[in-house]
């Protein structure tokens, strides 16, 4: 998993209430009971906004690898279960699991429409931007449905039992969507200039992406909010005294919920308990190339310690268990929105050390929580 | 179904249903949690065991239920497991754990919050990889293809399905967690449009976000916790092929074997809540289930009054178990997974222990 790639911080999530894309329709015309307010609800939380991309590459196999590279080739493949063609094809039987070998024959592309419904609003997943059919399709030859669009144009011209034929890509990679949709009659198109067909297709890439919109619990906010006065907010537990840094809403010990009065100001000096260096692997949405340091912090006097923290001006190879440190804050204006730490504490940009002596305790070590 | 240990449900509690939540879903566990235990003078520091259903995909992280844990107050350590399914195979797995007869309580629970995305746009991520992610293919366009395959084997209608969205709104006027009540007759509901052509509006679960708790104990336990409790007296569930391409979608074999193994035709049931989340699985699931008209189908108004996605089945099958805390005798919760029913758990409440 990859992200947030992007963050955005909406000032009242509200305003996304106008938004609907979804193919679930609102409800607001219906007797809807509105939100109780409840012990734990703020009244004017803050949402963001953050989008996760999931880059895939897939295997395809003895079975899907034919069946994607004969799609570059314009070409269909279902295969062999006894009596039975099935497209696209499975490695196993779908009924019993039966593993089906490797017998593809070809199928279609001509099929006959077995079910079919209409799409009146597409989502920015599906294959046309405007109204069209998805429909189960019976190809020529197999004896399952395949599902795909039918670009038809209005539902009027649909029936089952219609006919359709494959409108392909002109540049085809391998994968499900070189069909670009069916359309009605017995003759297959291609949309654009023809690239022709790919040797052997074995992986697939499937970029997956979601925005998702979360609220941000109150203990966090107010702990960015003192970040930005350089104050390293936590909250003490009523219940069972222990503190937490970091925003956490409630106590994990005791599900008790916090509130402005359980708030502490804690020490901005602490000793590095433990430490690790990462040499960046680059995969999308990494921004670091050189071997970095995350330290732990033990918080003078307080029984926290803050995981996971950059360091400032420590060449990778100084930094050790026992050093003493000080938090570093951004400075004023200082764009922090792609630390690659911090979203938890705000403007804090990491730690620097005091100078003092190290601290000589061999049990420091275990302190990651 | 010979069990080694009997198990009831002894107490539950759901948050307020609503579109859009302020509330983490951790919060609302925590209120869910603490409603469900407090009625029964029961703390966490009591639970030996818990099982909580969510989806990693709908809350946009991974590993999401690890936040959730701080909602069941995680020390002392507790024993805790999770399903990527709803809180109602989180009971199963509790039901399945209290049968060693070494613990006697346990908490489940389901929560989502829908509102965090677009359902529309994460479900089809969950479908085959090769097939069906790519074109997008959403739980809507499944939907609508089996009703469809099921109007056209003439056994639903149009008509049939507004009447059920019609009972199942009246029946929400008693529900103080519906989202859905009241309104609307049969014409009415069939003069809208479609959405997914053959599903209108009526035809479709709103939005919710929610949660839900629900507290388990051993027999004797049970019995020392309440004065009625709801004997778990048969469960099990069954999945089928994950492509609904490839299956019969007039029938739910699933639904039918889970039914029989958890005994559902050995004595009258008399409420059945069922998750049917459109109309017309309402009818697939009758007919699997072989509910004859003397079994009243969802009282509570059911998925179409609120659907809180990772809860549903279990808050079916926490109406179930009222019916048997205010008198009832028998009573059938059901839960699904997956497109078009794919996978099915049918569970029977009793008020004796079998």
């Amino acid at each position: 998993m990859v992200g947030p790639a992007s963050k955005e911080v909406l000032v009242d999530g509200r305003a996304k209430r106008g938004h609907n894309p979804h193919g679930y329709e609102e409800r607001t015309d219906e007797s809807v009971i509105g939100a109780q307010r409840r012990r734990s609800e703020h009244p004017m939380t803050r949402f963001v906004e953050s989008t996760i991309t999931f880059p895939y590459k897939r295997s395809l196999g003895p079975v899907i690898g034919p069946f994607m590279t004969a799609l570059t080739d314009k070409r269909l493949l279902g295969i062999r279960n006894g009596d039975q063609v099935i497209s696209p094809p499975m490695e196993w039987d779908p009924a019993t699991g039966a593993d089906l070998g490797t017998d593809l024959v070809e199928v279609g592309p001509t099929g006959t429409v077995e079910s079919w419904t209409w799409v009146p609003k597409p989502s920015a997943q599906h294959p046309l931007d405007r109204p069209f059919a998805f429909a189960f399709i019976r190809l020529d030859g197999a004896t399952n449905r395949f599902l795909h669009a039918v670009d038809a144009g209005s539902p009027d011209m649909l029936s089952v039992g219609a006919r359709v034929a494959p409108r392909w890509r002109g540049t085809r990679r391998g994968a499900i969507d070189d069909i670009v949709c069916f359309v009605l009659g017995e003759t297959p198109e291609v949309d654009g200039d023809d690239a022709g067909p790919k040797e052997s297709v074995e992986l697939m890439d499937y970029n997956a992406s979601i925005t998702y919109v979360n609220p941000v619990s109150p203990t966090l906010d107010r702990t960015v909010d003192a970040s930005a006065a350089g104050r390293l907010l936590a909250q003490e537990c009523p219940t069972c005294g222990r503190v937490y840094a970091g925003g956490r809403g409630l106590c994990p010990v005791d599900a008790t919920i916090f509130t402005e009065a359980n708030d502490v100001d804690l020490p901005q000096t602490g000793t590095i308990t433990n430490f690790v260096v990462v040499t960046p692997v680059q995969y999308p949405g990494q921004t670091e190339t050189e071997p970095f340091a995350r330290v732990f912090v033990l918080i003078d006097g307080y029984d926290v310690v803050l995981g996971y923290q950059p360091t400032i001006e420590v060449p990778v190879d100084d930094v050790r268990v026992g050093m003493r440190v000080s938090a570093v804050w951004a400075s004023p204006g200082e764009d922090v929105s792609n630390a690659s730490v911090g979203g938890n504490y705000g403007r804090l940009v990491g730690w620097i050390p005091t100078g003092e002596p190290d601290i000589d305790d061999p049990d420091l070590v275990n302190r990651i929580f | 179904m010979p069990f080694n240990v009997d198990v009831a449900v002894v107490g539950w509690a759901q948050t307020p249903m609503v579109r859009r939540t302020d509330l983490s879903e951790t919060q609302l566990l925590v209120d869910a949690i603490t409603d469900a235990l407090t009625p029964l003078g029961l703390t966490r520091a009591d639970v030996d065991f818990t099982c909580l259903g969510s989806c990693d995909y709908i809350t946009g992280q991974a590993f999401s239920f690890v936040q959730n844990l701080d909602a069941l107050g995680a020390w002392p350590p507790k024993q805790d497991s999770h399903v990527e399914l709803d809180g109602a195979w989180a009971l199963y797995e509790a039901w399945l754990r209290l049968q060693h007869g070494d613990i006697e309580i346990a908490v489940v629970t389901g929560s989502g919050r829908s509102s965090t995305g677009d359902p529309s746009l994460i479900y089809p991520m969950e479908m085959d990889p090769y097939y069906l992610a790519p074109l997008g293919a959403d739980p809507l366009t499944f939907a609508a293809l089996q009703a469809r395959a099921l109007i056209d084997a003439g056994i639903t209608s149009e008509r049939a399905m507004a009447e059920i969205a019609v009972r199942s709104r009246q029946n929400a006027i008693g529900n103080p967690h519906a989202q859905v009540q009241g309104k609307g007759n049969v014409d009415e509901l069939l003069a809208g449009e479609y959405v997914r052509e053959p599903l209108r509006r009526h035809d479709l679960p709103p939005i919710t976000d929610g949660a839900c708790a629900m507290v388990l104990a051993s027999a004797e336990r049970a019995r020392q916790l309440v004065e009625r409790p709801a004997f778990i007296a048969g469960i099990d569930h069954r999945s089928e092929c994950h492509n609904p391409a490839f299956r019969d979608l007039t029938d739910s074999p699933s639904t039918r074997i889970a039914g029989q193994e958890a005994g559902v035709g050995r004595a009258p049931v008399e409420i059945a809540e069922l998750q049917a989340a459109f109309t017309h699985e309402e009818v697939l699931l009758s007919r699997a289930l072989g509910l004859g008209p003397d079994t009243k189908v969802n009282p509570s108004g059911g998925a179409l009054a609120s659907n809180p996605i990772m809860a549903t089945g279990l808050v079916r099958i926490g109406h179930a178990a009222e019916h048997i805390f205010s008198g009832g005798n028998r009573a059938l919760a059901h839960s699904t997974s997956g497109p078009c029913l794919q996978q099915n758990l049918v569970c029977i409440l009793e008020g004796s222990p079998s």
